[in-house]
């Protein structure tokens, strides 16, 4: 196998999200980042971009952060997009995989969100049906992130937490967790954010999850007055979701944590600086592991 | 992958999970009232079912609209972005994507805004936006630097070599000029086209410069045209000749014609005895 195509796997730092219209300033001058993360979906029908992009693997451990699989429709997995997705993974080598609890496919259409599922015994069997066709065609394992909630489902079975680690303990599958989507969800239904990250440290075992995010996310009204959080990656991460950072990664271990910034994107020297603070965070929590085992 | 025996025996919901989604599905991209709603009782918590769906809703559209919009930046500039949200959001309701690469999406929106409300004053708006969409293809291919298009055999002794992914777009108004004069945001080029029916054709090609255009006459553009389509130099020409009105009576002119338009450009390299003369940009 070519020194180009062997993966490259993921550190357990602080990496950066990277968009395509920072592509070509970070193929030029390419500037500091731990790792980069994209989603594959950009490069499927973009011979130019994937071609820059083949370049820049060279230098970055890559990751593919997909939002198409729709891992949750009822209607299977399209099975062209699983081999576009497959081609992809062979010619970028990333080390890691990811895509999200949800659905997009209905009526044979594509719908470009992450659409709630309801955590139910139905909906557990086709999520895990389909999480493993797609590991068995692409030959490793997924990771699986949990989305921003604007939705709540009346009577679920089990939460967001159990059911991922469901799927998790089911098909082999990782997790990825969204620190900002748990954040969003949460306050979304007026929960409190930090109980309910604690009971995603209850559901999940440590070893199974293998990323986290952090994002920023607007503040907005409903039509009646009341708040409501929009996860749209258009600013800097929020302190309570730093502080929320600091608890999983106390209770997860140091693990390779992506920035993501998607609307409204501003240079990447800001995106550089929201890294360098997780950054900050895991060399902190590393160096306290450290310390704990030599005493 | 092993899946694990279920740990768990969960409840099913009253909506099989296929009628949920169908359902929901359908209300997203409903463009009224009654088809938005969905049965409250599917829904708890503490924000409305409806609320969410709203989000759902501007999620799913608003980036139907952003897809298009990077798709057509010259009909987004020119009609504006609550004009230009009016016409994706229809055409995404019309033909949603059915596969999540969204940037192959969309090849649809130059015909179906060609009589769209609103529209009269802009005669060329649908030749603009096929322009645009020819203009993004292009964009996003990999510069072909080797010449690794069509082959023409000229004759004996000349082969024409083309760029990948060359094309010839035709339109009966001057988009190329239209288009540069929007995306330039200078109103005095764009007030000083005539925009009245004619015939208008450029070369397009993806070099590593970025996506290049050229003007064509009328024989040489359906000379490139035929070629491209895969026809013999002869009879590529005269198909031209005879298809285009005024076009020179005599072989010599038509060969003149040709020279200035087709063999000295950047998108052709020509090989002799089967070796290259001439390099791109020379």
């Amino acid at each position: 196998m070519p020194q180009s195509m062997i993966s490259r796997p993921i550190p357990a730092r602080a990496g950066i999200g990277l968009r395509l219209p920072h592509q070509s300033m970070v193929a030029a001058s390419r500037p500091a980042a731990a790792w980069l993360e994209v989603h594959p979906e950009n490069y499927m029908a973009d011979e130019s971009a994937l071609a820059e992009l083949e370049q820049l693997r060279a230098h970055y451990p890559l990751s593919l952060h997909a939002v198409g699989l729709s891992l949750g429709s009822t209607a299977g997995i399209n099975v062209e997009h699983v081999a576009r997705l497959a081609t992809l993974v062979r010619r970028l080598a990333p080390g890691l995989v990811s895509d999200h609890l949800s659905w997009s496919v209905a009526n044979d259409h594509y719908l470009p969100d992450l659409l709630p599922l309801p955590y139910t015994d139905e909906a557990l069997r086709i999520v895990c049906r389909n999480v493993s066709r797609v590991q068995e065609a692409l030959g490793r394992q997924l990771l699986i992130e949990n989305p921003s909630t604007y939705l709540c489902y009346a009577a679920p079975a089990l939460s967001e937490a159990e059911f991922l680690a469901e799927v998790a303990a089911r098909t082999g599958c990782g997790v990825l967790l969204d620190i900002n989507n748990i954040y969003v969800s949460a306050r979304n239904q007026r929960r409190d954010p930090g109980e309910v990250l604690s009971g995603w440290c209850q559901a999940l075992d440590r070893q199974v999850v293998g990323e986290l995010h952090l994002a920023g996310h607007a503040l907005v009204a409903t039509t009646s007055g009341e708040e409501l959080r929009i996860d749209d990656h258009g600013d800097r991460v929020c302190d309570e979701v730093w502080s929320l950072y600091e608890y999983a990664i106390g209770h997860f271990g140091v693990l390779p944590t992506l920035l993501e910034w998607d609307t409204r994107l501003p240079e990447f020297s800001v995106l550089q600086d929201e890294a360098w603070r997780a950054q900050q965070l895991l060399d902190e929590f590393a160096g306290a592991g450290a310390r704990a085992a030599h005493a | 992958m092993n899946l694990r025996e279920p740990a768990h025996v969960l409840h099913t919901p009253d909506m099989p999970l296929a009628e949920l989604q169908s359902r929901m599905a359908a209300a997203l991209m409903a463009d009224d009232d009654a088809g938005r709603e969905l049965p409250a009782t599917l829904f708890a918590g503490a924000l409305p079912g409806a609320e969410g769906l709203r989000v759902h809703r501007n999620t799913v559209l608003g980036a139907l609209s952003h897809v298009l919009r990077l798709a057509y930046p010259a009909v987004d500039r020119l009609v504006g972005e609550a004009f230009f949200d009016r016409m994706a959001v229809a055409f995404a309701r019309a033909h949603p994507p059915t596969a999540p690469h969204l940037s192959a999406w969309g090849a649809g929106f130059a015909e179906y805004i060609r009589d769209f409300p609103g529209t009269g004053a802009l005669p060329y708006l649908s030749e603009l936006a096929r322009f645009d969409g020819c203009f993004d293809l292009l964009a996003r291919r990999v510069a072909d630097e080797q010449f690794r298009g069509i082959e023409l055999v000229v004759d004996e002794a000349v082969t024409l070599c083309f760029v990948a992914g060359l094309r010839v777009h035709s339109s009966p108004y001057p988009v190329a000029a239209l288009r540069d004069a929007i995306l330039a945001d200078d109103a005095a080029a764009l007030g000083a086209i005539n925009c009245g029916p004619g015939e208008h054709h450029v070369a397009l090609w993806r070099a590593s410069a970025g996506v290049m255009v050229q003007a064509l006459g009328a024989v040489a553009a359906r000379y490139l045209k035929a070629a491209l389509d895969g026809a013999t130099s002869e009879l590529a020409l005269s198909s031209a000749a005879a298809e285009t009105p005024g076009a020179p009576g005599s072989e010599a002119e038509l060969a003149a014609q040709l020279q200035r338009e087709v063999l000295q450009a950047k998108f052709v390299q020509i090989r002799t005895y089967n070796e290259f003369v001439r390099g791109a940009g020379q």
